[in-house]
């Protein structure tokens, strides 16, 4: 190769090193400035919402689209949040469980579900939601660290953790799609008939028979982490109750059953409500076969309340 | 090993560093290219390297022997060995199970129940494109259009060179083999151009292709409980998907080529601009549409040989290029669709004169385009029975409202695929190849823009799957 082109080369790789490191900065702190007064949508107002009121609340739902969709805090307590967000499983839930403060009495309601538990492929990798977060809070750049999940090109290119977060963040700062201040985190499904139709034809369609595992073992990334937060509450003064949505149709019973065996041994409180609203046939307590409505949300609610008394 | 891959990052720049320190041996340069070349493909699966080094070897052997056969009947036979051997390779990894299948099926509705005749079978990576590659070379040398070359390790890097093994561009050997035989320059035109098409095709790939492919997926999953809109819009964003996924890969392709001073042929050229499918299959898949042209279409006949003819040659040639696709009748279909499609432009461009059929040509875009996007159906879907299912939803007319899923995404992708068309549009109004855009530029206007496309690609890159053509 000749000096000129060498020279090209290298003007050129350490020209694009100078102004994408600058210009990811740049788009960085701008999000960071956006995204610090967005306290609405999933891509980080709710984070964000759940980061500002933490501190205060009695009582706080962790977990996934189960745990979100299905019950109404308000209804058990006025001081409480519902942090359940689409697709977050245990990586997510138990590192903002970890930000909770050290002293107030608080109680931790965290949903579980078997199927994920035993999934021996989990990776942790529902953490990168908090990806936004990864330079800003050591102890959500821990966890992800931890897990492997950071991407490696993030320590040069900051912005990558607001990868396809942008939009939301973006729209919810000019129109936030609710006020915030009157928002407990749950979020009811009020089924369309377009919806309703989809679920019919699934249902119609017939149940693929889900077969049962010989053996069950619990993912590791769980095992650590109920570990983990298990001290963390004991420690802490919280108290942590799991438990396990209800299912419209649920084909296999056996990891359900070793799942509890495996939680008591943790010597961690668990309730199992599959079967929850299985003798009750009306379809308009669901809006698929893992998710209720508004009207099975409430029914679910009032059920955890007993409980919770 | 993909283009996509953290992998990839660290492996390009050590063999492109030591490449160019190899600058003044030839040789070495070439035997570093043949040994990264393999290197980039055991990282998928070591076992099948022989199997592009039998490929080799026949047909390094086969076209030496062509040319330098005494009579006609030897050099035949030469072709022969070279034509059997390639494809019954692939026959047998590609096709093997379709065709066992196929006639279990068929045998089967006779009242004949045979045994289960299918086996479990790998299918190489890029073994579509290295067949077409090296028979390529056979029937070149055959047709008298070629040399063969005498420098083993040239031929194999041929074959073998990383940018192009695993989902081409199907280089021919009169193109690439006479560049890897001569001292490479790397000239700042070409690193410009490089670099940008390199960035371009990261962003087509991993930004739009995959975002938009997860609400395709979704849906042709299990397209029998959606309604018409959901299907259609699928289906519509599927066309989109296929082709920043294949025409990204191919820019990465030419462009790490390029870097390392070889020029490929363009091989996606804004196809959906295009007035007929005749104009379609110049621009689409351009490296495999041409060498259907040269080395199926021509010797069947071409058009030599009467209109009738024509027909039949143009839709056994694009049965045949369905059928390269992929091992099943959807592919068949697929191809059969351009064929017949192919036939009636052929037939209307013989016999039209009329006015009004010029004044009216322009409606050839979005015929064209819907076209194009009907066959997509037999492609994207699973089987046969999925591409009936999708075209029975449609044809019930249930247009209310689609199904939407996660609205990030789908705004996500709304905005990224606007951006790939919008560049696309661009690039057709200025009558500009993407392929020469940076040429020109100045140092600092190709960081900027190279700037530009990381940050977006920080911004929205989805998680990467497989290249779509990769399963070809």
């Amino acid at each position: 190769m000749n000096p000129p082109i060498l020279k090209h080369i290298i003007k050129s790789f350490l020209l694009i090193l100078l102004i994408s490191f600058v210009s990811d900065k740049l788009v960085f702190f701008l999000f960071n400035k956006i995204s610090d007064q967005v306290y609405t949508g999933q891509s980080i107002g709710k984070v964000n919402h759940y980061l500002e009121i933490k501190d205060s609340l009695d009582f706080i739902v962790f977990g996934s689209s189960r745990a979100n969709h299905n019950i109404n805090p308000i209804k058990i307590s006025e001081n409480s949040f519902n942090m359940g967000m689409d697709g977050r499983k245990l990586a997510y839930s138990a590192t903002l469980i970890k930000l909770l403060p050290d002293k107030k009495k608080q109680t931790v309601l965290l949903h579980i579900d078997p199927e994920y538990a035993f999934d021996t492929d989990y990776i942790g990798d529902d953490i990168t939601a908090l990806s936004p977060k990864y330079n800003r809070n050591t102890t959500i750049k821990n966890e992800i660290d931890k897990l492997g999940q950071n991407n490696i090109l993030q320590r040069f290119y900051w912005s990558i953790g607001y990868n396809n977060a942008v939009l939301g963040i973006v729209k919810n700062y000019l129109q936030p799609n609710y006020d915030y201040k009157t928002y407990s985190g749950y979020d009811p499904i009020y089924v369309s008939d377009n919806q309703r139709e989809i679920f019919e034809n699934i249902l119609n369609k017939g149940e693929k028979s889900k077969d049962c595992e010989s053996q069950y073992t619990l993912n590791t990334i769980y095992n650590s982490y109920l570990d983990e937060i298990k001290i963390f509450c004991k420690t802490r003064n919280k108290t942590l109750i799991l438990f396990t949505s209800p299912r419209l149709i649920d084909g296999c019973k056996d990891d359900n059953l070793k799942l509890k065996q495996i939680l008591k041994d943790k010597n961690l409180e668990y309730y199992d409500f599959t079967d929850f609203l299985k003798e009750n046939k009306n379809l308009d307590n669901w809006k698929d076969r893992g998710h209720l409505s508004d009207k099975g949300a409430e029914l679910f609610t009032e059920e955890i309340k007993k409980l919770l008394k | 090993m993909l283009f996509n891959s953290f992998e990839f990052l660290v492996f390009f720049p050590i063999v492109f560093i030591i490449y160019w320190l190899l600058n003044n041996d030839l040789q070495k340069q070439n035997i570093l290219l043949l040994v990264s070349s393999y290197i980039f493909y055991a990282w998928w699966d070591w076992r099948f390297l022989s199997l592009i080094i039998v490929s080799s070897f026949i047909d390094y052997t086969a076209g030496s022997k062509i040319f330098h056969a005494k009579t006609e009947r030897q050099s035949k036979n030469w072709l022969l060995i070279s034509l059997i051997a390639n494809l019954g390779l692939l026959g047998f990894f590609k096709y093997y199970n379709f065709f066992a299948d196929s006639f279990s099926t068929m045998m089967t509705g006779f009242g004949w129940q045979p045994n289960d005749l299918t086996l479990n079978i790998i299918l190489p990576v890029g073994i579509s494109f290295y067949t077409f590659q090296t028979l390529s070379y056979t029937i070149d040398i055959y047709r008298k259009q070629f040399e063969p070359t005498k420098n083993m390790v040239s031929f194999f890097t041929y074959i073998a060179f990383f940018p192009q093994l695993v989902a081409g561009p199907i280089e021919r050997a009169s193109n690439l083999l006479p560049q890897i035989e001569k001292k490479r320059i790397l000239k700042k035109e070409w690193f410009n151009e490089g670099l940008i098409q390199i960035l371009v095709g990261l962003f087509r790939k991993i930004v739009i292709a995959d975002t938009i492919g997860a609400y395709v997926d979704t849906v042709y999953s299990d397209v029998g409980i959606y309604n018409s809109t959901t299907i259609v819009v699928a289906t519509f964003l599927y066309a989109f998907q296929i082709y920043f996924d294949f025409a990204g890969y191919s820019d990465i392709a030419i462009g790490t080529a390029k870097l390392m001073g070889f020029k490929f042929n363009q091989n996606f050229n804004l196809p959906y601009f295009s007035i007929s499918l005749t104009e379609f299959w110049r621009k689409w898949h351009m490296s495999l549409s041409f060498w259907l042209r040269d080395y199926l279409y021509i010797s069947l006949g071409g058009n030599r040989k009467g209109i009738k003819i024509t027909y039949r040659n143009l839709m056994l040639t694009m049965l045949l290029g369905g059928l390269w696709h992929g091992s099943s009748w959807n592919f068949v279909i697929w191809g059969g669709i351009h064929g017949l499609i192919l036939s009636i432009e052929k037939f209307i461009k013989t016999y039209q004169t009329s006015y009004l059929w010029k004044k009216f040509s322009f409606l050839g875009y979005p015929i064209t385009f819907g076209v194009v996007l009907f066959s997509w159906i037999f492609f994207r879907a699973q089987d046969l029975n999925s591409a009936m299912l999708a075209i029975k939803k449609i044809c019930q007319f249930n247009f209310s409202a689609p199904f939407i899923g996660d609205i990030n995404l789908i705004i996500t992708s709304a905005l990224v695929l606007s951006l790939g068309i919008g560049f696309d549009f661009f690039l057709f109004r200025k009558k500009i190849d993407l392929e020469n855009l940076a040429a020109r530029f100045s140092i600092l206007k190709v960081a900027v823009l190279a700037s530009v496309i990381i940050v977006l690609i920080n911004l929205f890159y989805s998680t990467s799957n497989n290249f779509i053509y990769f399963q070809f």
